[in-house]
């Protein structure tokens, strides 16, 4: 039953031995978000394949749809796009295999490889989905590429209409729309859905809400009290702990961490010299790039996409359709569909302040190739940052997931360039 | 007859035409708009006209690089382009809507870059239309309460009543429009056809770009002349219907007629995917419901993600329609939605022994000895 979902052994594995590596290699105190991501990342994952083993129906969902919305069944979540870069993260060769396996089945080379990692595993068999439940947000990939799922292997597969605009009437259908989707693919896997069950684990959620506005207040300071690392670590477990006790652990474990450091006004590289916040992602084919930052440059990372993912603590404690509610203002402000679901004003607004709060000395735009929804936002924001605060932006294309596309040694040339013109 | 000359047609090759300048002059105001998913006769109604943009020969996108990556669609990257160079600076007002990521982007550069107050010294009113992606009824009810504050804006931007009366006119206006396309269309996908694919792409176009009054009369003219054109023998090219992305130039139609194919038919935005349906005010009273109706579950474009089946079936249903022997897909680079649908088709088309072609192009005809080796291949491997 567990070979249901083989890349997700494949990921314990890597989690395994990546954790065998830091333990053994690294000094106690060395980059404590990985070492202690690893830990409950590794945790959840291992309860995964468990479930798997009892037989429980497998579910696919996108990373767009806060995974703790599915504690509502007894099910086997597998993140689609988490897999494809987890993965690329964790195996040494990457799952630039996979992203072949599917473009040569025919899938357009410029769609996003967080689907088309998964995608080619499929076309595998190396998954076996009962169901499959997304968001129509966050972008045209999305839209397309699901469409393989449904109608090429034949997934049941269960679509909540994100609408566009983030206001008002959106949050109240998107909330109807999250309760039917949810309704919906608890016919598919023979489940009713447990929404009580829910409550406790978005209750958990909340917690986590709590600890990391409190981390984010903390980076504010100068030197930031964490290191690069926790950026991506962070984004991880956001898309396959949420609503676990793990996760609420996780961000516990480097609140403390960053107290401590806060308290001692000490950087992890050694000394801070450029404070940045990167509004797109960080590179997830080669993620020791982040050390090289802090180590090399002494250039903090305060805040990345996955990372600006604040909500209203949602409403436990009255009614269902209250707490669906909150649910669907959650998910409307989710990375990447808050960007996608709305004009990009709020984001170039929320840029800005945040530029100021952090007090960054400039912005690192990675454009991902595949991002078309995001293709006409580098410049706008680049323009808005140097007219309003004079701080500059770097743009760097680039593929999030597939080594081949882009060198890493010209991605640091040119932010060693870009920082020594800061310096 | 030879309609390669006929003025209507070639109303398609340019971005202006003197119908717009008599609109303006009766001091009548224009809207500009990318996507079929917009209600065209709510504007009809409100004695504004609908201008679908375009960027009908323009292979600069210079200026527009400026402000959207490479990876982006050309062809709306083409009409940033123009619209930066003040091409579209006739329209009064600009309606977008979330058809892709690329189109819907345009609203705030349109609102950012373009329709500035130092650029354009009139008020160009921004609209913008939340399309769901999911055909359900709850996706119905969002989108008919869109086009219902659509009409009040357009009510409060213009100074005017939209009436049910003269929606319900402009309505049978757009209706007989559609009836008149397809009447068109047959003469294309008929054995021996008396249009040809490109001819009825720049009927298509130019549709778009004129009052609706105008390009009926036009369009009765050019089948009442095309009653005594001689019938085409295309027996010795192969039939092709052409699938994908829009298509706003004759350069990359023209390249697939001169391959040795006929393009008998299409489903493509400037096309059938365009007049297929009508607005059937039989069974609903209500014109903006009838009208959202239409526009909501007719025959789909890739956006709607839940919807494959049914183009599957409508391509089905006009590869037999039109007698056609092979499949063209195409899309224009980095159009994800039509590229992902081309892919389904060309797994499902093969298995039902339909030979398919799937090629990616520019907006903008470029690449042309490559895409006419792949087409000329194709219709040779065709039996």
């Amino acid at each position: 039953m567990e070979n249901r979902i083989i890349p997700y052994k494949m990921l314990l594995k890597a989690l395994t031995s990546t954790q065998e590596l830091v333990e053994r290699i690294l000094p106690e105190n060395g980059i404590p978000s990985l070492r202690i991501g690893l830990k409950y990342l590794k945790s959840v994952i291992e309860t995964t394949i468990k479930k798997a083993g009892e037989g429980l129906p497998i579910v696919g969902y996108h990373f767009a749809l806060p995974a703790e919305y599915l504690s509502c069944f007894d099910c086997v979540p597998i993140c689609i796009e988490g897999t494809s870069y987890f993965l690329a993260t964790l195996l040494l060769g990457g799952v630039e295999k996979y992203y072949d396996i599917i473009g040569n089945w025919g899938h357009p080379f410029h769609t996003c490889t967080s689907q088309k990692g998964t995608m080619g595993m499929t076309l595998e068999d190396l998954f076996r989905f009962d169901a499959i439940i997304t968001p129509s947000a966050p972008c045209d990939s999305t839209c397309g590429s699901y469409g393989y799922f449904k109608y090429a292997k034949k997934f049941p597969t269960v679509i909540a209409d994100t609408p566009f605009l983030n206001e008002e009437k959106s949050q109240l259908y998107y909330a109807e729309e999250i309760k039917r989707s949810l309704i919906n693919l608890g016919k598919l896997i023979d489940q009713e859905p447990d929404f009580e069950k829910l409550r406790f684990h978005v209750e958990l959620e909340n917690q986590v809400l709590k600890k990391k506005t409190e981390i984010f207040e903390l980076i504010k300071s100068t030197p930031s009290p964490i290191e690069n690392m926790f950026n991506p670590v962070s984004a991880a477990a956001t898309i396959f702990t949420s609503g676990t006790q793990e996760n609420l652990t996780f961000y516990d474990e480097m609140l403390q961490i960053i107290k401590k450091r806060f308290r001692e006004k000490s950087h992890h590289g050694g000394e801070e010299h450029i404070r940045t916040i990167w509004p797109y992602m960080l590179t997830f084919f080669d993620i020791s790039f982040c050390e090289w930052l802090d180590r090399e440059l002494g250039l903090s990372i305060l805040m990345d996409i996955f990372n600006y993912n604040f909500f209203e603590p949602i409403n436990t404690k009255s009614n269902l359709d209250e707490m669906f509610l909150g649910m669907a203002k959650k998910a409307l402000g989710f990375p990447m569909v808050k960007q996608s679901a709305d004009f990009y004003y709020p984001f170039i607004y929320d840029c800005i302040q945040m530029a100021q709060d952090y007090n960054v000395d400039c912005f690192i735009y990675t454009q991902s190739l595949a991002c078309k929804q995001f293709g006409s936002l580098p410049n706008i924001l680049r323009e808005a940052l140097k007219d309003e605060l004079g701080i500059p932006m770097l743009i760097i294309e680039f593929d999030v997931g597939d080594a081949r596309m882009t060198s890493l040694k010209k991605f640091k040339e040119k932010i060693n360039m870009f920082v020594q013109t800061l310096l | 007859m030879n309609l390669k000359d006929d003025p209507f047609l070639n109303i398609s090759n340019s971005i202006k035409n003197p119908y717009i300048e008599d609109w303006h002059t009766s001091n009548k105001k224009i809207i500009g708009y990318y996507c079929t998913y917009i209600p065209e006769e709510l504007l009809h109604a409100a004695e504004i006209l609908p201008y679908r943009i375009r960027a009908t020969g323009n292979k600069d996108t210079e200026l527009a690089d400026t402000y959207m990556v490479r990876f982006t669609c050309s062809f709306v990257r083409a009409t940033l382009d123009l619209a930066l160079k003040g091409v579209f600076n006739f329209v009064d007002g600009f309606l977008i809507c979330n058809s892709c990521d690329h189109s819907r982007r345009m609203f705030e550069l349109f609102d950012l870059k373009v329709f500035t107050k130092e650029k354009v010294d009139k008020k160009v009113n921004r609209f913008y239309l939340s399309i769901p992606h999911i055909i359900t009824e709850e996706g119905f009810n969002w989108y008919l309460k869109e086009v219902e504050e659509l009409r009040k804006e357009l009510e409060s931007a213009y100074n005017c009543k939209i009436t049910d009366e003269k929606l319900n006119h402009s309505i049978k206006i757009y209706n007989q429009n559609r009836e008149l396309l397809k009447d068109l269309h047959k003469l294309q996908i008929q054995e021996n056809p008396k249009i040809t694919g490109t001819e009825a792409l720049q009927i298509s176009m130019a549709n778009a770009s004129v009052p609706k009054e105008i390009a009926n009369e036009e369009l009765k003219r050019i089948l009442n002349e095309l009653e005594t054109k001689e019938e085409m023998d295309v027996s010795s090219k192969k039939r092709v219907i052409l699938v994908g992305s829009v298509v706003d130039n004759i350069d990359f139609i023209q390249l697939i007629e001169n391959s040795g194919a006929f393009v008998a038919s299409d489903f493509i935005c400037f096309g059938t995917r365009n007049f297929h349906d009508s607005v059937d005010m039989d069974h609903d009273a209500n014109p903006i419901s009838a009208l959202t109706k239409r526009l909501y579950y007719r025959i789909s474009c890739p956006r709607m993600m839940d919807d494959h089946e049914n183009r599957l079936n409508f391509l089905k249903k006009e590869i037999k329609n039109a007698n056609i022997d092979g499949v063209i897909l195409q899309r224009i680079n980095n159009c994800d939605l039509h590229g992902c649908d081309n892919m389904l088709f060309t797994h499902e088309l093969k298995d039902l022994d339909i030979p398919v072609l799937n090629i990616d192009r520019e907006s903008y005809q470029a690449d042309t000895t490559r895409l006419q080796t792949r087409i000329e291949a194709f219709i040779e491997m065709i039996k």
